[in-house]
């Protein structure tokens, strides 16, 4: 899988990424913004629906991280676009790096980037808005890690399908707010209508604050979030596939820089 | 190195290649012409392996190309015709890029990375971003990502678009140098003076097809047509085996030697001469070859205007 091929695309992909920091700084700072704007009324909510001493960090922490991390998946389409905006898209694929290299090596930074990028707005709940877990970090750790690669693979699968940048941008923008918005990143599913909450099933943002809640605030390990787990699984192989299916290398793309 | 055979290419129904057998050996340098729209970019980019042909076969190094993908693309170095480089990175970062995608090592590539930039006159803009290049410089930047690692067959689409003249002629002296070491490469210019510089053996693609694959020297000598007229003011006198084209007479065949032809029809009119303006050469050319290849004679060029009243 990781061949050296792939890593030195990885590497370049890093390049890329750091170059231009922008989008992955702003994933960062706009859930720790919205996080302090939201914190009473988090706990307000949180109290009101039995929780007694509820800070309010419990559901806003991932609730914001979640909401937040759905822009990575216009990010990842956009590895892809602008190498066809650049012409460097045809030189890739003439090189002799494959086409498993490729995708290797430009997914793996990205993956890493947003990774981090929720490792540290968990962080910074803790430290500034008092998030505790009362589960296993390890059960977490593996949530996250699962949701990420679902982003990505949603991302990918919206760059094959997608002829211009704009469409998969707008798709994925449109697609992962209304998914996080489901799946209770904005206010708990379980306070959401009834058609919304049946709806929130088809959301991996759903399944993957599910598992967080647990973990969080009812003191859950990995055991105890398989099903969670196991959607999510599900969600990856179905979106990977559709990429796999969907992707033509030789397809001309519209980016812009 | 590279064997083309019978390969063809339709777009929808727009059929764009339509047989074209192709072979460049180890060392040589082909110049691939033909009008725009002709099929050269769609040609290299099948004999790179980034499209499949409907038809046809590609050979490189004696293995079937997409059959045998990851070994033969390792052999090969494409500048394709529309820029393509990374603008965030520097310069450095993009040749060492394709360095390493090529399988050299850390400090192989690092020593390529040198020397390339040499040749290609980038030495001291290896640490900008390639973005604050100008368009001649990216160009170069562009030609070198294509030659870092020294393939063995060598595709180049139009490199020296853009490039000034001493840009243009360093572009040259990397391929004449790659040639000399053993590569093959496939060049494709609408300059044809640059193929002259090369010594390259022509290959133009007309209709379809490669219509003329032969060395220069050859391809002029069987096509260039010559050309030859006599311009006068006021009446133009008649002469056995000329006729009158408007205010100029002009052979009725086709000329080898347009300048012996003139003297000889000046001296065959003696006195008749008189309203004699100018004398118009047209030297055989690769120019005039390419264009009566490819169906567009009389475009080409007057090379020689002698003003008989001024000499
Ligand atoms: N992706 C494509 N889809 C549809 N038609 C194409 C595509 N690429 C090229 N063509 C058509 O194929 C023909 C050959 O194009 P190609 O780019 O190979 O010509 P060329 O000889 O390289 O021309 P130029 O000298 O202008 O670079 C053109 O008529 C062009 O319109
Ligand atoms: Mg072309």
């Amino acid at each position: 899988m990781l061949s050296r091929r792939s890593l030195v695309v990885a590497g370049t992909g890093a390049r890329l990424l750091l170059a231009d920091p922008a989008p992955i700084i702003v994933t960062i700072v706009l859930p720790v913004l919205f996080g302090a704007f939201l914190l009473p009324s988090s706990r307000a909510q949180l109290r009101q629906s039995g929780i007694a001493n509820a800070t309010g960090a419990e559901h806003l922490v991932p609730g914001l991280a979640v909401l937040f991390a759905f822009l990575g998946v216009s990010l990842v389409g956009t590895l892809f676009f602008r190498e066809h905006a650049w012409g460097t898209w045809d030189r890739l694929r003439a090189s002799s790096a494959s086409t498993a290299d490729i995708f290797v090596g430009k997914l793996l930074p990205l993956y890493a980037c947003l990774l981090a990028q929720l490792a540290v707005v968990f962080t910074a709940g803790a430290v500034m808005f008092g998030y505790r877990v009362t589960g296993s970090l390890l059960a977490l750790a593996v949530v996250l890690a699962l949701f990420v690669a679902v982003l990505v693979a949603f991302g990918a699968m919206l760059a094959a399908v997608f002829r211009t940048m704009d469409q998969a941008i707008v798709i994925g923008n449109v697609g992962g707010m209304a998914m996080a918005g489901l799946g209770g990143a904005l206010a708990p599913a379980s306070t959401l209508p009834a058609w919304a909450q049946a709806a929130a099933h088809a959301s991996p943002a759903y399944w993957t604050l599910d598992a967080i809640e647990d973990i969080t605030l009812h003191r859950a390990g990995l055991a105890d979030v398989t099903t969670p787990l196991a959607v999510l699984a599900g969600f990856l192989v179905l979106f990977s596939a559709v990429a796999v299916a969907r992707f033509r290398a030789e397809d001309t793309k519209v980016g812009t820089t | 190195m590279l064997e083309i055979r019978d390969l063809t290419k339709a777009y929808g129904d727009h059929r764009v290649l339509l047989g074209v057998d192709l072979d460049v050996g180890a060392g040589e340098i082909v110049g691939l012409l033909g009008p725009n729209g002709a099929g050269k970019t769609t040609l290299i980019s099948i004999a790179a392996g980034l499209r499949r042909p409907d038809r046809g076969s590609v050979r490189i190094a004696g293995r079937d190309a997409m059959r045998h993908r990851p070994l033969t693309a390792r052999l090969i170095g494409l500048a394709p015709q529309d820029l393509g480089i990374y603008p965030t990175l520097t310069v450095r970062q993009n040749l060492m890029f394709f360095a390493r995608l090529a399988g050299l090592g850390p400090s192989v590539a690092r020593r390529q990375v040198d020397s390339t930039a040499e040749a290609f006159d980038l030495a001291d803009r290896l640490n900008h971003r390639a973005e604050t290049l100008s368009g001649g410089q990216k160009r170069r930047l562009h030609t070198a990502m294509a030659v870092i690692h020294r393939p063995k067959l060598v595709f180049l689409d139009e490199p020296t678009v853009g490039a000034d003249v001493a840009s243009r002629a360093g572009i040259l002296d990397v391929v004449r140098q790659l040639a000399a070491e053993g590569a093959a490469v496939v060049y494709t210019t609408h300059y044809l003076t640059e193929l002259e510089q090369l010594g390259a053996a022509i290959a133009v693609l007309h209709a379809g097809r490669i219509a003329v694959r032969a060395p220069l020297p050859e391809v002029i000598a069987r096509f260039g047509a010559a050309g030859v007229a006599l311009r006068f003011a006021g009446e133009v006198p008649h002469l056995p085996g000329w006729r009158v084209d408007g205010a100029r007479l002009v052979p009725e065949e086709t000329v080898a030697d347009p300048v012996a032809a003139a003297a000889q029809a000046l001296a065959a009119l003696g006195a008749r001469a008189g309203g004699l303006a100018g004398v118009e050469i047209v030297r055989p050319s690769l120019e005039s070859a390419y264009l009566a290849i490819t169906g567009q004679p009389g475009v080409a060029q007057t090379e020689e205007v002698v003003d008989a009243l001024a000499a």
